[in-house]
């Protein structure tokens, strides 16, 4: 008999084929797709998170426990919506311009997800004006900007710069992240949080909100 | 001494006159450094003491400076059907010929035995062999290969799990490829054969270690057999970017005996420790930060880490002075230069550091 707990587990060892089973199961047994995704699905993908943080698993396992976490937020999707299910915020992430490096700033997409944030991913190679214009068509409490490259890294500041001069500054939170960036630069450059992984990703987005995990 | 004699010396495990280096860069540091010392193209590396040369014929090749005439944004296809596009003077793959699985029943792998692939290694061989050491580069060669290059990195790594057999097919076609190249490169005298994936990160391996050791670790040990058939003394250099260190005594058993790029992440950022515990079956090459140092630091404290690194790695021999990476435009020209001093100063045998 399916259960959240076995749920959370399929999702945490990445099997999606069982994840889409069990989630199905537990739909027919009339439980609330809420919290399905919340004590299932993203339960397991944040677990997995835990373990990713402590270095105890690789970059695959999360990308699997992603997939598997989505197989099961497809069925619920239809019944979410018109339920008062709401994310805790909206977050536009990318990867700065020039840049076209996506697997770290997706992974952080999917830890986001499954921490419960509605993520709008804006893609690589994105220039201020076009993080500027999302964070204020989407009206994002964060902004959340990946760098690969000691090359592009600048960018993070190069936007952070556009917001100030367009008066926006105040109205996100921005956080930053890739391979060369380290907190000591983020704070130079005057960001407002920084995570050296996806896990750590959204810790930071939920303190950088005053939201209690 | 010769740069040829200097670098095998070190490559012996014993101290040359001075510790061998060969410092690699992009596009713009290149044009950059022309024009400080009047010499550009492939003879730059000489003429600031680089001791070896290195042959590109892998797939990474077209990432990187092979093809120098691009513009920004501008893209182009490679004969294995990857799309790449110029993006920060680097040459980024944006499309991958096996998109689907089945795309490989009628994947096209490019003819290791066409001749025309050879013209550039005997031209170097013809050049510099006499003075200096020939590095022929065949990477990236398995992992990296088939993820960035020909199937995408997320597709790659879940059919690492979906369907490993399959995964063995891609990895078996570039052993094929590489071991008939590599070979044809051995035979023509080369010094060294260099192969390797970027399978490290910041912390640590991409992978699981023991999905490497089950899908990448047989056809490794089959690509270098192949080149020590060819030449038993051949020189096998393994390259990783990030920290790779959990499968170095899987290379050992394999018969790599030189390493690259060190770059000090994870593990790695303890140079004293890896030279400690592998020192004596591994000569390393590398190991100067290229993600904060040099583009961030100052001149003194760029100094400084070259001694550390130094003190570390050079005694007894058994390295070769180089940054983590090549250098790119994000790096002042000062710090080159100190970085070069540094060099010069502290890296004469026997060490006074």
């Amino acid at each position: 008999m399916a259960d959240l707990t076995s749920l959370a587990s399929m999702v945490e060892k990445g099997k999606h084929l069982e994840t889409a089973r069990l989630t199905k199961e537990l739909l027919d047994q009339g439980m609330d797709p809420n919290q399905i995704l919340n004590e299932g699905l993203q339960k397991g993908l944040l677990t997995l998170g835990e373990r990713f943080k402590r270095n105890e698993c690789f970059i695959p396992e999360v990308l699997l426990a992603a997939r598997a976490m989505h197989a099961g937020m497809d069925l619920l999707r239809p019944l979410l919506v018109g339920t008062d299910a709401k994310p805790l915020a909206t977050i536009v992430l990318g990867t700065v311009k020039d840049d076209l490096h996506d697997i770290g700033k997706n992974m952080v997409g999917m830890m986001l997800e499954g921490g419960g944030f509605r993520v709008l991913d804006v893609g690589v190679n994105v220039s201020p004006e076009q993080f500027m214009e999302s964070v204020q068509k989407e009206g994002a409490a964060i902004l959340a900007m990946s760098a690969l490259l000691s090359t592009t890294m600048p960018y993070l500041k190069t936007t952070i710069e556009a917001l100030e001069s367009k008066g926006i500054r105040d109205r996100v939170k921005v956080l930053v992240g890739g391979a060369p960036v380290t907190e000591e630069y983020a704070k130079e450059i005057g960001a407002d949080g920084y995570a050296p992984d996806a896990a750590r990703a959204v810790d930071e987005a939920r303190e950088l909100l005053g939201i209690s995990a | 001494m010769k740069p040829r004699e200097r670098f095998l010396t070190a490559l012996k495990h014993k101290e040359p006159d001075r510790v061998p280096q060969l410092i690699r860069w992009g596009k713009e540091i290149g044009e950059r450094l022309s024009q400080i010392f009047g010499v550009s193209g492939e003879d730059l590396g000489p003429r600031i003491g680089n001791d070896a040369i290195v042959c590109q014929v892998g797939i990474n090749a077209l990432m990187e400076m092979s093809v120098g005439d691009l513009s920004e944004g501008e893209t182009f296809t490679s004969e294995w059907g990857v799309v790449y596009q110029r993006q920060s003077g680097f040459n980024n793959p944006i499309k991958h010929p096996i998109e689907k699985r089945e795309d490989l029943d009628t994947f096209k792998w490019p003819d290791p035995n066409n001749p025309r692939r050879l013209d550039e290694i005997k031209r170097v061989m013809k050049k510099y062999h006499n003075d200096y050491v020939v590095i022929v580069d065949l990477s990236s060669s398995l992992y990296e290969a088939s993820m960035a290059h020909l199937r995408g990195m997320e597709n790659f790594i879940l059919d690492s799990y979906d369907d490993p057999e399959w995964v063995g097919r891609v990895l078996d076609g570039l052993a094929d490829y590489y071991s008939t190249l590599g070979t044809h490169a051995v035979k023509e005298g080369v010094d060294i054969i260099r192969i390797g994936d970027d399978i490290g990160t910041q912390t640590g391996l991409l992978i699981p270690p023991e999905l490497w050791r089950q899908l990448v670790k047989p056809r490794l040990r089959r690509m270098i057999r192949s080149f020590k058939k060819a030449n038993p003394k051949i020189i096998i250099l393994y390259h990783s970017c990030g920290d790779f260190s959990s499968v170095f005594d899987d290379l050992i058993e394999l018969g790599v005996g030189f390493i690259s790029t060190m770059q000090p992440t994870g593990a790695q950022a303890d140079y004293a420790a890896i030279k400690k515990k592998y020192g004596d079956r591994l000569a390393f090459k590398g190991g100067l930060d290229t993600q904060q140092l040099l583009p961030h630091g100052s001149p003194a404290q760029i100094r400084e880490e070259v001694k550390k690194l130094l003190r570390a790695y050079a005694p007894g021999g058994g390295y070769v002075f180089m940054p983590g990476h090549m250098l790119y435009q994000d790096v002042p020209t000062e710090n080159i230069w100190a970085m070069m001093e540094a060099l010069r100063d502290y890296g004469k045998y026997p060490l006074k550091i």
